[in-house]
């Protein structure tokens, strides 16, 4: 203890400052390295080989071969990617949008605040593995647009005809299973929203500033850091989700066919994919978000 | 077609009516309106007002509808399944579906299983992540740029890509068929979602003021010390978001429980019991499909609706006690100032 003392004594305060930080997220690193470097690292290098013995992990490199095959050979995966692409394209501004209109209609002085938060919270306490796809799995999402939609479905089919009605159904009952999805999202917007000052819309009120463009000058661009922290939140959720049409994919092969290689290859192809997207939106949205603080 | 769509119209609108009228604003506020207001003003809130909740009880009803059906399928009996006049309220209140499903899950063992390893996992997330968080926040050096890029990478990754080669080491160090692979990584800043659970802590630790713990320093106190006696217990909030995150996602996950655990049914969770039980279930009816057709597999979904309350109502009634802290805990976690 005196030894480290006469030692600490003798480093510069940004020396000390280094080794101080270092000591908090040593425990990170070490498991950074364990379990996350290392596994990343053999798996990649997986995915460019040709595994010949499971039990030791033997493998002999074998270049872009099981991509090659994902690619020319494989069938499904193609399509399965596509289906994934597709659904998390179309599934996260859907969430976006509601969670964000969900937030601001609960973060009105209304009543049974504490019923309504409870209840758009549910979805993440009945959690997004096995037994939400249970639930789900019941045909609960069809059902409720049969009922509560019932109405406007029957409404349009009067007035536009079969055709354009079946395409509201169809997004009526996409939007049922989207928003179970959209708990966390409407938690965040919510805690976003709570921080913004009441003086902020009293000023504007005094200016002759409608609801309208109070959301559009005010409320927009204060959530702006949340509804990127909020894309990016859902991007991952979906493209991670176990009813994800390629994961699934990826833990057919890995658990049931135990083909580890193009397994890996699967994932890694996947991962890369949602990195560049994830990447690109960030870039993108970071021009576009607006800090308070920075000006 | 039409008639049916116009009974559910008519059905909705009484609905809409019973929702909104005790929600027009109290009488007093209206009465002030009065004073200051046009009637064309009033008018104007009283539909505004009208609208929001009908929006609000709609959105609502989608998020907790399979949570009822859930609700009221378990406690049906055979013939209220097959009666299609019985929609929500079962004709009696059977309990035998709870029992079915409480001996088929062999509740209680794996109830303690549960518990005791999304406890255990917890205190890992909850205490290392605020120790690395309050690092990430607090300290500046060179790469820690880099480092906190890896904690974002982190989240990114699937378990999918990292399975296989995690698989291979625990096989390697004896850990598989035990809860090692599942508990370990967590007191390391990993495991289920860590990533996430040490950003949550940095970016609330940014958001403190300095003045604390330079007084600490000041006072003598190390930096373990100061972050043991003065930055955790002021980060209380954040704590309950962590553990409440942490407990929900260790509860419902079954991806890795299932692959480390496949060996040794004695240590699995909850979770992982239920698709079993839907699968025996199912077995069941096919037997009983020859016998009745079709009204097999409506009699297996009572149980399993059953077993699927029994496996969450833990969560709900451990979440109905935090609610309020929780909620506060989100808004003040500084989670939303990126």
């Amino acid at each position: 203890m005196g030894n480290n003392k006469t030692k600490k004594k003798g480093m510069t305060m940004r020396q000390r400052k280094t080794l101080e930080g270092l000591m908090f997220i040593s425990p990170w690193i070490i498991g950074a390295l364990l379990f996350f470097v290392y596994p990343i690292l053999v798996s990649l290098r997986l995915s460019f080989s040709d595994l010949e013995n499971v039990a030791g992990l033997k493998m002999s490199f074998n270049g872009l071969e099981n991509y090659e095959y994902l690619i020319f050979t494989d069938t499904n995966y193609i399509a399965n990617f596509l289906s994934s692409v597709k659904s998390t394209c179309l599934n996260t501004p859907i969430i976006l949008v509601f969670s964000l209109i969900i937030a601001m209609l609960i973060n009105r002085d209304i009543k049974g605040r504490g019923f309504f938060r409870t209840v758009f919270f549910l979805p993440v306490l009945l959690g997004t593995g096995y037994i939400m796809q249970q639930l789900l799995g019941t045909g609960a999402g069809d059902v409720v647009t049969n009922s509560v939609d019932g109405i406007v479905t029957g409404v349009l089919l009067k007035a536009v005809g079969a055709t354009f009605a079946g395409y509201v159904q169809t997004f009526l009952s996409t939007i049922t299973v989207v928003l179970w999805k959209s708990g966390v999202q409407i938690i965040l917007f919510l805690a976003g929203l709570q921080g913004i000052g009441a003086s902020l819309y009293e000023a504007a009120r005094c200016d002759g500033a409608t609801e309208w463009e109070n959301f559009w000058k005010i409320t927009l661009p204060i959530v702006s850091p949340i509804i990127l922290l909020n894309f990016v939140y859902s991007m991952i959720d979906q493209f991670t989700d176990s009813s994800n049409a390629i994961i699934s994919n990826i833990n057919h092969a890995i658990l049931d066919n135990a083909q580890l290689d193009i397994g890996a290859a699967m994932a890694w192809m996947y991962f890369a994919f949602t990195l560049v997207v994830c990447g690109i939106v960030l870039l993108v949205m970071r021009k576009l978000t607006f800090n308070i603080g920075e000006r | 077609m039409a008639k049916s769509a116009d009974k559910v119209a008519a059905k909705a609108a009484k609905k809409a009516k019973k929702a909104s009228q005790p929600k027009v604003s109290p009488i007093k506020s209206i009465q002030i309106y009065l004073q200051n207001n046009t009637g064309k003003k009033l008018a104007k809130k009283v539909i505004i007002g009208i609208i929001l909740y009908l929006v609000l009880f709609d959105l609502a009803f989608v998020f907790i509808y399979p949570f009822l059906t859930m609700i009221s399928d378990a406690f049906k009996t055979d013939s209220d399944l097959i009666n299609s006049t019985v929609k929500w309220i079962p004709t009696q209140l059977y309990f035998t579906n709870f029992k079915t499903a409480f001996n088929e899950l062999h509740y209680l063992k794996f109830l303690k299983n549960s518990v005791l390893e999304a406890f255990i996992a917890t205190i890992g997330h909850t205490f290392i992540c605020s120790f690395v968080g309050y690092g990430f926040a607090r300290y500046n050096f060179r790469g820690k740029g880099i480092l906190f890029m890896g904690v974002i990478l982190s989240m990114l990754v699937p378990v999918q890509v990292l399975v296989i080669p995690l698989y291979i080491t625990f096989s390697n160090w004896h850990w598989l068929n035990s809860w090692l692979p599942l508990l370990v990584p967590c007191f390391f800043g990993f495991g289920l979602r860590g990533g996430f659970y040490v950003f949550l802590f940095r970016q609330f630790f940014m958001s403190l003021p300095w003045e604390m713990e330079e007084a600490a320093r000041i006072d003598g106190c190390g930096p373990i010390k100061t972050f043991l006696k003065i930055m955790l217990p002021m980060s209380r909030s954040s704590v309950l978001v962590a553990v409440v995150l942490s407990i929900v996602w260790h509860w419902n996950d079954y991806f890795e429980p299932n692959i480390y655990l496949s060996l040794s049914p004695g240590l699995q969770l909850l979770p992982s019991k239920l698709p079993e039980m839907y699968q025996q279930l199912a077995q069941v009816a096919g037997e009983a499909e020859d016998v009745a057709d079709g009204v097999s597999v409506v009699i297996n979904q009572a149980n399993c609706m059953a077993a699927t309350f029994l496996a969450i109502l833990p969560l709900l009634i451990a979440y109905m006690f935090v609610q309020k802290q929780f909620m506060e805990g989100v808004e003040r976690s500084g989670l939303t100032g990126m």
